[in-house]
């Protein structure tokens, strides 16, 4: 199995489309810190209007810890897109070159293919998550040094003491993994019922981006699916900058993520099991 | 003439009621200014102080840091590099802040009691009507010559109401704690722009508080002091930014 996880990832790493989605990263990442380093205060001052009229809000408020969220605030699509150009690309990505059914004559089940694709799509996912922390909280440290957080949510003011800052960026970077490793599944799971990798790939943008805009309308002819999509837990990240942190609803979203985890790549098994291959 | 002779009590009896108010005027007058010239005594200062922000919409830990004060109107919370959050502009931490500068009109406005003492309740109106304050009332220690509350109306910040706690430096009217009651207006931003996540009953739980009446309150205490150093204008330079 180690040997098949080896030979995926090797697929994975030779191809060069997959270091554009660590070009991206670091591009978009720059650009933002660029551009806050450079109106990082005017920006400030206008997204906390709400609370300089009627406080003094004085010191060191562009910060790296403040430009790491707002990096991956802004990241929040993007990152599932370039999950997806990859894990999207394990099945259907064969059947487009026709390969898999050359791959199919290999002494291992259909089972274990799935499980060697999937794996390596998890490592190819938690290995741009760790770019993104380097690129986005260690640069910005490095740049900006550190300070207290300011997190705006829709309805108060989180202030946390920079000492208090950095375990919530492991454990959100941690919780992103998971959240990551859902999406791969998703596009693991559609890539198995195309032929080419467009399919599977736009497909899990189209999820996304659907099931993300329908949690954040906040409408209330969708709160009673809310707690069903995948895309509302998948933002649970954002839980450890509470205060106090909601560490019940962060282990419910965990859960309904390694469900539906489970649930795609399960499915994902008994279909190519089933599957007539051609190509 | 005897009709005159039986309306003299009378007149000396109003005579007196005038007397005593003029004089109950002028005593509070003389006690508002004796207790500004004793806050006035103190130039500059820089303090040690540990601060509580209880705002519906605010999460904060309790800040420490230093605290620094140059008369008349200088004020800056350092926090080695870390953010503090002050009450807006002319509403300072400073008492000096909160009187009246300049000629006021004084109205003694009777007494009252705090914490079981006594004290002397006046209302103190500024001359000029280019000052921010309209009216401030101040219960008034009269003994230690100590502003134990006050509660300040403003043009442009609305109300507030401070109690003050006096220990090692009253003679200074320098308080050990002070405590800011503060109107404070609803915050809100799109949930679209700061896509939150929803947190179910936790979530529920923290929207019932921010429902709490909008009242905010700050509480200051004071470690240490230092007096009169003579701190230079560079110090507060990032405020006037």
């Amino acid at each position: 199995m180690m040997q098949l996880i080896r030979q995926e990832l090797y697929k994975i790493f030779r191809r060069p489309r997959t270091y554009i989605s660590f070009g991206i990263i670091a591009a978009i990442t720059l650009i933002i810190e660029l551009a806050l380093y450079a109106d990082g205060k005017a920006f400030m001052n206008f997204a906390l209007q709400n609370i300089t009229e009627q406080f003094d809000v004085q010191g060191k408020i562009v910060n790296g810890y403040l430009v790491t969220y707002i990096i991956l605030q802004s990241l929040i699509i993007n990152i599932p897109l370039l999950v997806a150009l990859v894990a999207g690309d394990s099945l259907a990505g064969e059947a487009g070159i026709g390969t898999l059914r050359l791959l199919l004559t290999k002494p291992i089940s259909r089972s274990q293919l799935v499980w060697a694709k999937f794996l390596a799509s998890v490592v190819y996912t938690l290995m741009l998550l760790v770019w993104l922390a380097i690129i986005s909280l260690g640069l910005s440290l490095l740049i900006f040094g550190d300070g207290d957080l300011i997190n705006m949510k829709s309805g108060e003011v989180v202030i946390l003491l920079r000492d208090d800052v950095m375990w919530r960026y492991l454990c959100a970077f941690g919780f992103a993994a998971l959240a990551m490793t859902s999406v791969a599944a998703l596009s693991v799971f559609l890539s198995v019922f195309a032929d080419n990798s467009i399919g599977p790939i736009v497909s899990t943008m189209g999820i996304i981006l659907f099931f993300t805009i329908i949690t954040n309308l906040g409408l209330p002819s969708f709160e009673a699916v809310k707690p069903y999509m995948m895309t509302t837990h998948m933002i649970a990240w954002k839980g450890f900058f509470s205060e106090p942190v909601p560490y019940a609803a962060i282990l419910r979203s965990s859960l309904v993520l390694v469900i539906y985890t489970a649930l795609f790549i399960a499915t994902t098994i008994i279909v190519f099991n089933k599957k007539d291959i051609k190509s | 003439m005897m009709k005159l002779l039986r309306c003299l009590p009378l007149v000396v009896c109003c005579l007196l009621v005038c007397q005593s108010a003029y004089a109950q005027a002028a005593s509070a007058t003389d006690l508002f200014y004796k207790m500004r010239s004793k806050l006035n005594a103190v130039k500059d200062y820089t303090a040690d102080v540990k601060m509580n922000i209880d705002v519906a919409f605010i999460k904060i830990p309790t800040l420490r840091g230093r605290l620094y004060f140059k008369s008349p109107d200088k004020m800056k919370l350092e926090r080695d590099g870390g953010i503090s959050i002050l009450p807006k502009k002319s509403i300072s931490l400073s008492l000096n802040n909160l009187l009246p500068a300049g000629e006021a009109t004084v109205i003694d406005a009777g007494t009252a009691v705090i914490a079981g003492k006594k004290v002397r309740v006046i209302k103190v109106v500024p001359d000029s009507d280019k000052t921010d304050i309209i009216l401030t009332k101040i219960w008034v220690d009269e003994e230690r010559l100590l502003a134990l509350r006050t509660e300040t109306t403003t043009r442009e910040n609305g109300t507030v109401s401070m109690d003050l706690q006096f220990g090692k430096y009253a003679y200074l009217a320098l308080p050990d704690q002070v405590i800011f009651y503060l109107d404070v207006k609803d915050f809100k931003v799109p949930k679209g722009v700061t896509m939150d996540y929803d947190a179910g009953d936790e979530e529920l739980t923290r929207k019932a508080d921010n429902q709490k009446p909008k009242k905010g309150t700050i509480r200051i205490t004071y470690l240490s002091y230092k007096i009169n150093t003579g701190l230079s204008d560079e110090i507060f330079a990032e405020q006037k930014k």
